[in-house]
């Protein structure tokens, strides 16, 4: 493959496969300049009338959520829907839709980069973003949804006079312990595979803010071979320390339910059920963000359309995986002979709460199956609206398993039925106005592709071009080494 | 006493030697009226107010300043034998409906905080029903009148004693013409002492006695089959046979403690002459119907046919002549089958059989119950008659008639009305309110400043009965003393203080008063001391009425029953509407009553307010649905009130309980439920021919805090599957047949514990409740509010399913499988009080992150307020779902005069704790100190939680588990032991006895669903 | 972007490498530190053991136990029955005082008491949190001295708390209690030393009484 054949054909669509050669992953431009100039030029171009206007909103729902959450600490959680037997309702299913959704950034970043992936490039700064911010949002929940917050730190091994330890027993506390290093993982990811690009940030500055608050986050980046070299190694560290993560954390987060006596929870098929899952919803929620990002920013070259349908064959597979667990879950409730189980699943279809089972199943099986079509997998408006119902999916699917389960176990005469307050509804439509400021904050100051990564899979780097300088000289050799592209 | 109020402050939970003095809380009690609406949720800006508490709170740990200054305020001078912080207990009795029931009362520091039964009284044997040990909330109940209230030219003057003495003094005067007393109806000796010297002083003065709910039926039924009226006292311990015909004597029955522990005693199946039968005919289910091996639902007007039906089959049988008029007095549906093995039964078993008749049915009914159990030979044996003390009197409803009468031909001047509500509760037909306001000089002495006080020209504040002086009879006639424990909070008086008021102007002590009457009625060489000892045992023993031998009068009965016409039976657009007192707030009295109103119905389970009863069929037929308002219209008054659909009623009858509705009831009473006393006139006082019920198109939610929601057709099956192994029941014959018959019901893989077995040391505690015994009356329930200050949180947190009660009854309908919800006609109700169960392997212990829930050395499920965070956690993995969360802190608007109720020994919970059943913890660590410090073992049945010691039928049994001679070990090794979940393998530590029925030969009840009830009219 | 670098303050010097370990010890000092304020500071060790309020009368325990030698129980009569050991009545005082210092005007709020019926409002010193259930019969019956939790005092003038009285200085006892048991006839006396070690004392009257003190939850919380 020439770099000329490439340049001639201005194509945008790039998903035909042709045996003879391999699918470019940056389209019509060879030089890293090009790269360089997009992405830049997303940060560096002056701010757009719309940006304000989605942000100012973003805002707003995040002042709603915190406005929420005041009242609730003031008043205390008999604002939201719980009772008994559903002790546990919107904060706990939002929290997990959070995590889950934080899965997708990791997922790419890492393990996509253990498996050479070279097409992850383009869309894993994007997605360990997105990462970070779905934690943010995941991150509040727990904190809230006690009864008393002001001793909510009780949950944190503090040596104290009391000589009381937490309950090491309690799925709980493994949460806090899970998300918090998976949060602290992924941030550190993030940050650090961004620390070449922020120097490239640093270095086209026109004004001196930027240069020196870009200064200060490149960390005195100066590119130079021991810096790549050691950048690598601590990146291809991270990734492998941030793989076995990926499962871990929702795996724990699936232990609050499986661990319990509840029927509906007490299932060891969670930990790889909710994996999948997180992994399903992650992408869909990359697909929501990413599609509008690329449009709006012309960004159609790099994050090309054969990225968003490889991200569409994701969610086919993740989408029959996480089917296969809900027709497990039936079978199982039926081959065991457990009274209590089979019933929990009946009352799932057919009880006071199937419309949301039906709106689940739905969303999350039925849906993901146009993807077998490949007029559908490059259909950019379908993808979108398949992602969105897909997230919808998702959320439905957390709130199933925790409130249908909870609202009738043993004794009938403690079932019962939840209903969130406006108050559960507007701290949960809060999270989104929380996460949509962060990301945005984030496409307007940090550069949503690695330029590095990309460069490092394209053409030019693979046959390393003379007369670019040593700066992407360093690129050429450290793609070699890598030996991502032959 | 000194009067607490200066001395008592917001640290109320500590002993008196420490309270802290607050000038608030003194002026909070002189406060007039204050607000507590129970039934609303805080509004924010109090809970605003209460997060800065909270927050202060949090940040005192951090900050680490001490916490508020205390003062101890010790007594200037100590009474003798007074230690700060050691309750002391004091017998006295709580009177209803003109019986006196014995109580045991705990004060903590001066403060009742707690009723419990007299173990010496013959109506009590320790236990007490839930309304009597509400009344200690009603001591302190915020609502309560504070002032002499004059009300002149439309304006309200708060005025002094001395002035309303002063203004009867002009009123009251020669030979009384134009004065009228109305008392409600009243047993005591002291007050009919009064009345007598009163009618005596001055003659032309009248004296009424009226109450709603009275047994004036019975009354007027046995004077016409003995001449005299009697007192029907039956003794169920030795019953074999008992026959209730729209009867409740586990319930309704004023002595009905006493007769549940005598029916719990005649169903041991180890009885040695064996287990009792019992046979029920009522129109919807109550108590007694829920114990029922045969039940028949039939409307209350064909009850007294269907006796007739039975007495004259009986005598038939016997050879004796049926006297005219029964044969055929029925006239409504008489189904052979049940009346023919009634009768059968009932012959067998001559002289050890009982035929009981409720207050709702006419004369007739009483006197052919009498003829019954004559002609049977049960009288004497099983059933025995005593003198009353006032045999004249005239029925209730025929004095409130006379004296409307009266009042309405203008003849009386003063009417001075000793307690009661007539205004509220009087007969629709008589308008008394109306008359009240004609009657120039009209006086009422109320615990409440309530509807009969706004008709009346004066108001005067009724002392409690925990703060005054006063007697009573028992059902049994045993005099009965009624003591103070407190100072009056408000001045109020007694009704025999007021009483003595209208003799001499110069006020006697309600002390003096009763002194004189216990030297009367029972004089005694050395009085000091007989005194002393009454005091102590509560009662003046040996002062129970004799049984008399009365001669039956088959003519008069005959003539009865011929002097009735049958009367119609109800169908689709002339229903039966039947009243009944309401098994909470009674007649109306107790509305203002918080833990009443939110103690769950013992058969609906509805809380704060009722529901018009119908059967499901009824219900379809009338296309009506459950929570839809209705208009219930009856001789020209009509009411609006929600349905509530339940199995078990007679066809086309619909039950409505009086007592709600309330207008001037209080903070909490005011506006909750139905009044149903519209439709209630002299004519039909209880049951109410040709009622029509239409649809509103409206809807309104009960609160109710079972079946939270109207249940779909896959929920209703799975619970009739799952009820035959919550609740096990078998026949008396199958349990016989194998005694290992329960045992064979767990269907479960032999349980593996995944940990290593706990070492069992010590006390190891565990509780055996018995389901063959427990009748569901509610009694454990209020027992465990008041002894763990379990919070209120009114109306709409019940509906949003966050009630607190630790302790639960869960009342389940065994419905045939295969029936659709709508179309249950009959259904076994069987009763299941669940608390928290202690468990070995405790879910809830392993997934508490902070560790605030616990297992302790002695076995208990510790729960520990101050460690918890409030994940609810816990509660979710709970498989009883026994725990409550406290979702606001709905201590929040409690009064501070409330306050004086609290235990001082148990924590009161803020917001965001878990709190559950802990055992009653404090009684144990208060034995095991005292124990300890007298190097002794605990004794069995030293220790018993609130729930099993007020238990009447003493379901309830605790004690230690390692202790093999224990009553609770022996009744866990009993074949009927068995624990609901046991296939999780939690270990429970409580266990159920299970259920027995005991059917005649025909019918048999199999473990799966109860046969018996099955027919029906 | 290939520029000189020199200008660039970004670009650390090569000197600077020696300030690194430097800067990371004042960041690690800097935070233990803050640790141990936080944790020395605000433990019931350094803000509760001293508080001395005033109270309304001036009573001097170190006169009336230490020089005159009344017995504990003289005044706290409670003490070996019940949970609270009673703060006297007023009686109690004027016992003594209707005839001794009857003038002394220290004794005013007494008299007055006495006088009118209402008490003298004492400040408590040793105040537990309110969902903590102490019994002092359960203690000085068992062989703990008084000394043990209000140290002496015989000698104080005005009554200061002794012990922290924190959850933990409770379970320390509780788990050890030879440390703090003494023979019954002792536990009043505060200036009674064991002849013996204390320690071999202690284990043989624990054993001898079978004392083993709880330490589950609802030992004091209920």
């Amino acid at each position: 493959m020439s770099a000329t054949t490439v340049d001639t054909r201005a194509l945008l669509d790039n998903t035909t496969d042709d045996p003879r050669r391999r699918a470019p992953l940056v389209l019509n431009h060879t030089e890293f300049g090009f790269v360089t100039d997009t992405v830049c030029g997303v940060v560096e171009r002056t701010t757009p009338r719309s940006w304000y206007i989605a942000f100012a909103a973003a805002l707003l729902m995040t002042g709603v959520m915190f406005a929420m959450i005041t009242y609730l600490i003031t008043t205390g959680i008999g604002v939201w829907g719980i009772q008994v037997p559903v002790g546990w309702g919107f904060a706990i299913v939002n929290f997990v839709f959070w995590v889950g959704i934080g899965h997708a950034g990791t997922l790419i970043s890492a393990i996509l980069f253990l498996l050479r992936q070279k097409w992850r490039t383009s869309i894993n700064r994007f997605a360990e973003g997105m990462t970070i911010f779905a934690v943010v949002c995941a991150g509040i929940f727990p904190g809230i949804h006690v009864g008393r917050m002001w001793v909510a730190y009780w949950l944190f091994p503090v040596p104290n006079q009391m000589q009381m330890w937490p309950n090491f027993r309690s799925p709980l506390l493994w949460d806090v312990f899970a998300v918090g290093t998976y949060a602290t993982v992924s941030l550190l990811f993030w940050y650090m595979g961004m620390i070449p690009d922020l120097a490239t940030l640093r270095d086209r500055a026109t004004t001196r803010l930027r240069w020196f608050v870009y200064g200060v986050l490149s960390l005195g980046w100066r590119s130079s071979n021991r810096h790549w070299h050691r950048f690598e190694m601590a990146y291809l560290l991270l990734a492998a320390l941030a793989t076995p993560l990926v499962l871990s954390v929702h795996s724990v987060v699936s232990f609050d339910f499986a661990v319990s006596i509840i029927p509906g929870w007490h299932t060891t098929i969670f930990p790889p059920y909710f994996v999948a899952g997180a992994i399903f919803s992650g992408f869909a929620m990359v697909v929501t963000l990413v599609i509008p990002t690329r449009h709006f920013f012309r960004l159609q070259e790099i994050i090309t359309l054969r990225h968003l349908e490889n991200m569409s064959k994701i969610m086919l597979a993740t989408g029959m995986m996480v089917g296969l667990a809900y027709s497990t879950e039936f079978f199982i409730a039926w081959y065991s002979g457990n009274a209590y189980e089979s019933f929990t699943f009946l009352n799932r279809a057919f009880g006071p709460y199937a419309w949301a089972y039906w709106i689940m199943v739905t969303c999350n099986v039925v849906v993901p199956q146009i993807f077998w079509s490949k007029r559908m997998r490059t259909n950019l408006v379908v993808m979108w609206i398949a992602s969105i119902l897909i997230n919808v999916g998702m959320w439905f699917e957390r709130f199933v398993i925790v409130v249908s389960s909870l609202s009738r176990d043993y004794l009938p005469t403690s079932w019962g039925y939840y209903r969130p307050t406006i108050i559960d509804v507007l701290t949960f439509a809060g999270s989104f106005g929380l996460f949509f400021t962060l990301f945005l904050l984030f496409v307007r100051f940090l550069p949503i592709i690695g330029m590095a990564e990309v460069k490092g899979v394209m053409p030019a780097a693979l046959h390393g071009e003379p007369g670019h300088g040593d700066y992407h000289g360093d690129v050429v050799e450290r793609v070699g080494r890598r030996g991502g592209a032959r | 006493m000194p009067s607490l109020i200066n001395e008592t402050g917001p640290m109320y939970w500590r002993s008196l030697d420490e309270l802290a003095r607050t000038p608030e809380f003194a002026e909070a009690v002189r406060r007039e009226f204050p607000n507590d609406e129970w039934d609303r949720l805080p509004a924010a800006t109090r809970r605003q107010f209460l997060q800065v508490m909270g927050a202060s709170l949090a940040f005192a740990g951090l900050t680490a300043c001490r916490w508020p200054k205390e003062e101890i305020v010790p007594f200037a001078h100590r009474p003798e034998d007074r230690v700060p912080g050691v309750p002391q207990h004091f017998a006295t009795s709580i009177e209803l409906g003109g019986v006196a029931l014995g109580a045991l009362v705990t004060s903590y520091d001066g403060r009742p905080i707690k009723a419990e039964g007299n173990p010496e009284h013959p109506d009590s044997l320790g236990a007490l029903s839930a309304v009597a040990q509400a009344s200690v909330l009603g001591l302190y109940d915020p609502d309560r009148s504070r002032q002499v209230i004059l009300r002149a030219g439309g304006q309200e003057y708060a005025k002094s004693w001395d002035e309303f003495e002063a203004d009867l003094a002009g009123q009251v005067t020669g030979s009384g013409d134009g004065l009228a007393v109305l008392s409600e109806a009243s047993s005591s000796p002291s007050l009919g002492r009064l009345r007598d010297r009163l009618l005596a002083a001055r003659p032309a003065a009248s004296w009424y006695e009226y109450e709603a709910v009275s047994f004036d039926g019975e009354r007027d039924g046995l004077r016409t089959a003995f001449g005299r009226p009697l007192h029907v006292l039956p003794h169920l311990d030795r019953a074999h046979v008992v026959a209730c015909f729209d009867a409740d004597p586990l319930f309704e029955h004023p002595a009905a403690v006493r007769l549940s522990r005598g029916f719990a005693a005649s169903r041991d199946p180890h009885r040695p002459d064996g287990m009792s039968r019992l046979y029920v005919v009522e129109a919807g289910y109550s108590l007694t119907g829920g114990r029922a091996d045969h039940r028949l639902a039939v409307p209350a007007s064909q009850v007294v046919g269907l006796l007739a039906a039975l007495a004259a089959a009986v005598m038939e049988r016997l050879g004796m002549p049926v006297p005219a008029g029964l044969g055929d007095a029925g006239g409504g549906p008489s189904p052979e089958s049940f009346l023919a093995k009634l009768a059968d039964d009932l012959l067998a078993h001559r002289g050890a059989g009982a035929v009981l008749v409720g207050p709702r049915q006419d004369p007739l009914a009483h006197a052919l119950a009498a003829v019954l159990n004559a002609v049977l030979d049960n009288a004497g044996s099983v059933v025995s008659y005593h003198e009353l003390a006032d045999p004249d009197r005239p029925s209730h409803l025929a004095a409130i008639g006379e004296l409307s009468a009266r009042i309405a031909a203008g003849s009386v001047k003063t009417l001075v009305i000793l307690g009661g509500n007539p205004a509220y509760d009087a007969p629709a037909d008589l308008r008394f309110a109306e008359l009240l306001g004609r009657v120039p000089n009209a006086v009422h002495l109320g615990l409440y400043d309530d509807e009969t006080s706004r008709a009346c020209r004066w108001h005067l504040p009724q002392a409690h009965p925990l703060e005054s002086w006063g007697d009573g009879r028992a059902w049994d006639g045993t005099l009965t003393l009624q003591q103070p424990l407190i100072e009056p909070l408000y001045g109020g008086r007694s009704p025999i203080e007021l009483a003595a008021a209208l003799l001499d102007p110069v006020p006697v002590r309600g002390w003096e008063i009763v002194r004189d009457t216990v030297r009367a009625v029972a004089p005694a060489a050395d009085f000091e001391l007989h005194w002393r000892r009454c005091l102590h045992d509560g009662l003046v023993a040996g002062t129970a009425a004799p049984a008399a031998a009365p001669q039956l009068d088959l003519e008069a009965v005959s003539q009865l029953a011929l002097a009735q016409e049958p009367p119609p039976a109800p169908s689709a657009n002339a229903l039966e509407l039947v009243l009944a007192p309401d098994s909470k707030v009674y007649d109306g009295r107790f509305a203002n009553n918080g833990w009443l109103q939110e103690l769950p119905d013992a058969v609906t389970k509805i809380t704060w307010g009722n529901a018009l009863l119908l059967s499901p069929t009824t219900a379809r037929e009338l296309g009506v649905a459950q929570e839809d308002v209705v208009a219930v219209s009856a001789g020209g008054a009509s009411v609006e009130v929600p349905v509530d659909v339940l199995p078990g009623l007679a066809r086309f009858t619909a039950l409505l309980s009086l007592g709600y509705g309330r207008t001037a009831a209080g903070g909490v009473g005011n506006d909750i439920g139905t009044d149903a006393y519209p439709l209630r006139t002299t004519a039909a006082p209880w049951v109410i021919p040709r009622a029509t019920v239409r649809p509103l198109g409206r809807r309104q939610k009960l609160a109710c805090t079972q079946d939270h929601h109207a249940i779909d057709t896959i929920g209703f099956g799975e619970r009739n599957r799952r009820v035959a192994n919550l609740v096990r029941e078998a026949s008396l014959d199958a349990y016989l047949e194998d005694p290992e018959i329960f045992r064979h019901m767990d269907h479960h893989p032999p349980l593996e514990q995944l940990w290593k077995e706990g070492t069992y040391e010590g006390e190891q505690w565990g509780m055996a409740i018995d389901l063959n015994a427990c009748t569901g009356c509610n009694a454990c329930v209020v027992a465990c509010h008041a002894e763990n200050n379990i919070p209120l949180v009114g109306r709409e947190q019940v509906i949003r399913q966050r009630e607190m009660q630790w302790l639960r009854i869960d009342r389940y309908f065994r419905t045939p499988q295969g029936v659709a919800p709508d179309e249950v006609e009959d259904a076994a109700m069987v009763f299941q009080p669940v608390a928290c169960v202690h468990c070995e392997n405790a879910p809830c212990e392993q997934v508490c992150p902070v560790a605030a829930t616990q297992h302790t050395a002695d076995g208990l499920n510790a729960m520990v307020y101050n460690r918890c965070v409030g994940t609810r956690y816990c509660s979710n993995n709970c498989p009883y779902k026994v725990r409550r969360f406290n979702f606001f802190n709905y201590r929040k608007r409690m009064a501070d005069i409330a306050k004086m109720q609290l235990n001082p020994e148990v924590t009161v919970r803020s917001r965001g704790v878990m709190e559950k059943c802990t055992y009653c913890v404090q009684r144990i660590e208060k034995v095991r100190i005292a124990a300890g410090n007298d190097r002794r073992p605990i004794r069995d049945g030293e220790i018993s939680p609130a729930c099993a010691q007020t238990c009447p039928t003493r379901a309830i049994t605790f004690g230690n588990l390692n202790d093999p001679s224990s009553e609770v070990s022996r009744l866990r090794g009993d074949h009927r032991s068995y624990a609901t979940l046991e296939e999780l393998n939690i270990r429970p530590r409580t266990r159920y006895l299970a259920r027995l029925s005991n059917p005649a030969a025909a019918a048999h009840v199999d473990a799966g669903g109860g046969d018996h009830g099955k027919e029906t009219a | 972007m290939a520029r000189d670098r020199s200008d660039n303050i970004f670009v650390f010097p090569r000197w600077t490498w020696v300030l690194r370990p430097g800067f990371a010890a004042a960041v690690a000092g800097g935070l233990l530190y803050a640790g141990l304020i936080v944790w020395l500071g605000f433990s019931p060790k350094t803000t509760d053991v001293g508080y001395a309020p005033e109270q309304p009368v001036p009573y001097s325990h170190a006169l009336h136990v230490g020089q005159l030698g009344i017995d504990c129980r003289y005044c706290h009569n409670t003490v070996e029955q019940a949970a609270h050991a009673a703060v006297p009545p007023t009686q109690t005082c004027m016992n003594c005082h209707a005839t001794v210092r009857k003038e002394s005007e220290k004794l005013i709020p007494v008299r007055a008491s006495y006088a009118s019926g209402l008490p003298v409002g004492w400040i408590r010193v040793h105040d537990l949190p309110d969902y903590v259930y102490f019994d002092h019969s359960a203690h000085v019956r068992r062989g703990i001295g008084c000394v043990s939790c209000h140290g002496r005092i015989d000698s104080m003038d005005v009554v200061y708390q002794f012990a922290p009285l924190s959850m933990g200085w409770c379970l320390d006892c509780h788990r050890n209690p030879e440390r703090h048991l003494r023979p019954v006839e002792f536990v009043f006396q505060l200036d009674w030393v064991p002849e013996e070690d204390q320690l071999v004392l202690g284990r043989r009257l624990r054993e001898a009484g079978g004392i083993n003190p709880p330490v589950d939850c609802n030992t004091c919380h209920r």
